[in-house]
């Protein structure tokens, strides 16, 4: 037993590198810059902006390699995780992308750089602010272009601007030159070639997702990007919430679901067992979130009369409440939210229950039992529902998932601030660090729940045997 | 031909008529036929795909025929002809406001909206209110939402959506899901054997079509139409692994390789199966919809269909442990079949019946699952007709019971449909 255990707990490691990598790989392909998601909201000023997304960039360690190695064409350079921001550096694998030859590309984003430095350095004679700014914003925007179309225009609009302006045009006539010979070299020198030839790159330990795994197994989270609280802290409240809901629901659920499960089998074919199982199958495909919505729209809004419950979530109470009316408040808060997820997994048990007492009480020791002369209650829970018992037990492997799942859409519609609606939240912000650990918790959890179902099922049936390979 | 001339001299007397059919005829059929509450969510289930794929002559704010002025028009037919290219509106067509013209003779669809049109003057309208229309031919059934679009209308088209997306992705996932659950249950992890150049041939045509498919058309991919392109990735990668398996069967039959690598098939899609049933499933779709950045009723039904293959994998697994040691299986092998034959011509088929109860029961679940993404935000676009983006519509207007209370009995009605015929196969099979 104790060997089986350590056996499995030793598979959840490479389970959970798997799902690290699933998570990074997400995370990789995703749209959306995390360094903007994280200066959005901090009121930081345009002419600051660059440095601190430099800073924020090196905080969030995002100039360094994403993974342990990359297999690319020859034509992308390995240093290429270096541009920032990610914006400019999505510019340039494009660039490399249509021509191939990266030290052409390089040479003009670096002549591009020099030319803005240059620009910046010139203070504008105020007469002719106007084309300074035109050609100022045309160089800004150059880094972030692409399209051959669009650069050619940024590049035309920068010298129709320096045409209008002789002075300026003095100053910076070589730059501009310099610039627009080494854009066209791009054109002329294209190595398309380099795109189909495979290679290697190896960065040894650098990198992010290593720095990730590192800080996970010393108990390091990492903080979020939206508000840079801790993930640990974030997910803590978070987890407490979820877990006491769906353990609330899961408990009640069982504790209906064996009386009326037994009840239904051993009533079979009377007309309440038949009213009872029509229920219970209609409660099966009642999705839970469309229950929930009704219930918040009939009981939560004054329109109708029977507002009886508060539904804002259990945060919104004053800081100075008492410890009665905090109780009251979180009781009515979660009252509508427990029954959804109850009823779901109470219709899927009890059916379950049903099925499988019928299955007991045909057994030939049943109609020993009764034999002998045993009371009918002795029958049916001593004998039938010991029997009865095992897919109940399994079952939990699947009733949990599942109701750790549901919890994501009751959390979001009743505003429980439980892993779902961090979840939630956090996709819709692009905060990764916190979308990496609620995923790997998350599965954990629902790993350790399959476990604990596997081992119930060995302490209930003593012919169980864990060691054996073919188990099924 | 012994036998032949044995049956043509007897003929079974008890055997039904041919005409039945042989589906018909067949004894899981009886019993399932007989199973009432199954047979009728199965007809409902026709009806339902009726409704879906006639969604436009349902609910369409056009006539289905008229006469003006002496002229005869088919507009919806037109729709259709001006959506696929093959005819051209002309100014009077997207003109002409349909509902108010003064018609000589006149076939409106059973719901005189469409899924898009806003009715301004009727919003959050109640069924049995006072609606603002011009005879009860007009009339919003099932209420209006706040912008005035018609909820019967929206019915109508998201069950075409809900039918579309549980239809496909389950495809996707029987098709992967029977693919490698059959390879693990028929093969194990002693039986798929193949030749050290061809494993190795495959291995590296894996990683080049990655590479030449994805990798190189990574710019490509994001500029373009997603899906054609994605479509032309896939290809290369399959060219790739057909020319690597060309060579290898050449390089087979020069050199003399036999077969002496197991493949352990059983182990690594057991071992996929734990991994994608450990993470959450609606935690993951909700991150793997992340991805897009335009959600789109494709992509979605392709992610469904991607992460949600795991069940029939289980099932057709455990049936073909079964079938492969059965007699049949032993005297088609001892006939000299190759084993991809017996595996997809004689083990697989026997094993489908079991998979029709996983697959009913998937279609409710798919169905569920896009309601529920829909009604997160990050399903089908907002603004296409779904039952899941309507029920989220419901939520900002509590006062409009009929908003949250029809799409939320569409998709009721839908799963219990699908678990109903999904009981009714399991209990035909079963005995």
């Amino acid at each position: 037993m104790l060997q089986y255990l350590l056996k499995r707990l030793l598979l959840f490691v490479p389970m959970l590198f798997v799902i690290s990598f699933i998570a990074f790989g997400l995370n990789q392909c995703t749209p959306g810059d995390p360094v903007d998601a994280a200066l959005e909201g901090s009121g930081v000023m345009p002419s600051a902006y660059l440095r601190e997304y430099r800073q924020k960039a090196a905080a969030l360690e995002l100039d360094k390699p994403p993974f342990y190695f990359t297999l690319t064409a020859v034509a992308y350079p390995d240093t290429l995780h270096k541009i920032i921001p990610q914006r400019n550096r999505e510019a340039a694998t494009a660039l490399i992308a249509q021509f191939g030859n990266w030290p052409e590309i390089s040479a003009y984003l670096q002549q591009l750089a020099a030319f803005k430095t240059k620009l910046d350095d010139l203070r504008p004679d105020p007469a002719a602010k106007d084309q300074f700014n035109l050609a100022m914003y045309a160089t800004e925007r150059l880094p972030q272009t692409y399209q051959p179309a669009s650069i050619q225009a940024g590049l035309d609009s920068i010298g129709l601007a320096l045409a209008r302006n002789p002075a300026l045009q003095q100053k910076v006539a070589s730059e501009f030159e310099a610039l627009q010979q080494a854009y066209r070299q791009i054109g002329s020198n294209q190595s398309r070639w380099k795109l189909y030839i495979p290679t290697f790159h190896g960065y040894g330990f650098h990198n992010r997702y290593h720095n990730w795994l590192i800080g996970i197994l010393k108990g390091d989270f990492g903080t979020s990007l939206k508000d840079g609280r801790k993930v640990s802290v974030k997910i803590k409240e978070a987890v407490n919430w979820t877990l006491s809901l769906t353990i609330t629901a899961i408990l009640l659920a069982y504790l209906l679901s064996v009386p009326i499960g037994v009840y239904s089998a051993v009533h079979q074919g009377s007309k309440t067992e038949r009213v009872v199982s029509v229920f219970l199958f209609g409660l099966d495909s009642m999705p839970n979130f469309w229950m929930a919505s009704l219930l918040i729209i009939f009981f939560t809004t004054p329109e109708y009369g029977m507002d009886f419950f508060r539904v804002l979530g259990p945060a919104s109470l004053p800081a100075d409440a008492s410890f009665g009316e905090r109780f009251f408040s979180a009781l009515t808060g979660i009252i509508l939210p427990v029954f959804c997820l109850t009823y779901t997994a109470l219709a899927y048990i009890s059916r379950q229950v049903r099925t499988s007492m019928i299955t007991a009480l045909k057994q030939d020791y049943i109609r020993t039992a009764r034999a002998k002369g045993l009371t009918a209650s002795q029958v049916v829970w001593k004998h039938a529902f010991r029997n009865a018992l095992f897919p109940l037990i399994t079952m939990f492997a699947s009733v949990f998932p599942a109701a750790l799942a549901g919890s994501v859409i009751i959390e979001q519609i009743f505003n429980i601030p439980g892993m779902g609606q961090l979840m939630i939240k956090s996709i819709q912000g692009d905060d990764w660090p916190v979308i990496y650990t609620i995923l790997m918790l998350a599965s954990l959890l629902t790993m350790i729940g399959i476990l604990v179902a596997d081992l119930l099922y060995a302490v209930a049936d003593p012919r169980v045997d864990l060691s054996n390979k073919n188990r099924k | 031909m012994n036998f032949f001339n044995h049956k043509q001299k007897q003929p079974e007397v008890e055997s039904p008529p041919q005409q039945v059919g042989r589906l018909r005829a067949s004894p899981g059929w009886q019993r399932f036929s007989k199973n009432r509450a199954a047979l009728w969510s199965l007809r409902m289930l026709y009806a339902l795909i009726f409704v879906a794929v006639f969604a436009d002559f349902l609910a369409n704010d056009k006539p289905i025929y008229c006469r003006i002025e002496g002229q005869t028009y088919f507009p919806v037919f037109k729709e259709y002809g001006i959506k696929y290219g093959l005819s051209q509106g002309n100014g009077a067509y997207f003109r002409r406001e349909w509902q108010h013209e003064v018609y000589e003779a006149v076939i409106f669809p059973p719901i005189t909206y469409n899924a898009q049109q806003a009715d301004t003057p009727n919003r959050h309208t109640s069924p049995f209110g006072k609606q603002a229309v011009k005879s009860w031919r007009f009339r919003h059934w099932m209420g209006t939402d706040g912008i005035g679009r018609d909820i019967a209308a929206l019915m109508v088209h998201g069950a075409r959506a809900a039918m579309l997306v549980s239809i496909i992705s389950m495809g996707i996932a029987t098709l992967i899901g029977l693919l490698l659950g059959s390879l693990a249950g028929f093969f194990g992890d002693e039986r798929l054997r193949t030749s050290p150049p061809r494993l190795l041939l495959n291995v590296v045509a894996l990683a080049a079509g990655f590479f030449y498919g994805f990798s190189v058309r990574a710019f490509a991919i994001t500029e373009g139409v997603l899906f054609t392109e994605l479509l032309k990735s896939f290809g290369i990668l399959l060219v790739c692994l057909l020319v690597a398996n060309l060579i290898a069967g050449q390089m087979e039959r020069r050199f003399k390789f036999s077969a002496s690598v197991a493949i352990p098939a059983d182990t690594l899609v057991n071992r996929a199966i734990e991994i994608l049933s450990a993470i959450p499933t609606l935690l993951l779709l909700l991150s793997a919809a992340a991805l897009l950045q335009k959600p789109s009723i494709i992509y979605i039904m392709a992610i469904i269909g991607l992460l949600r293959w795991t069940g029939i994998a289980r099932y057709i697994r455990a049936e073909l442990l079964k079938i492969r040691s059965l007699e049949y299986v032993e005297a088609a092998r001892a006939m000299g079949l190759s084993e991809w034959r017996i595996l997809f011509r004689h083990a697989l088929p026997n094993g489908l019946a079991p998979i029709l109860v996983v697959v009913a029961f998937g279609m409710a679940n798919t169905i569920l699952i896009e309601a529920s993404l829909s009604f997160l935000g990050i399903g089908l676009p907002p603004e296409s007709a779904s039952w899941g983006n309507t029920l989220q519509d419901a939520r900002s207007a509590p006062q409009s019971w009929w908003i949250a209370l029809f799409p939320g009995l569409g998709i009721f009605f839908t799963i219990t449909i699908f678990n109903l015929i999904g009981e009714g196969v399991g209990e035909a099979i079963k005995t």
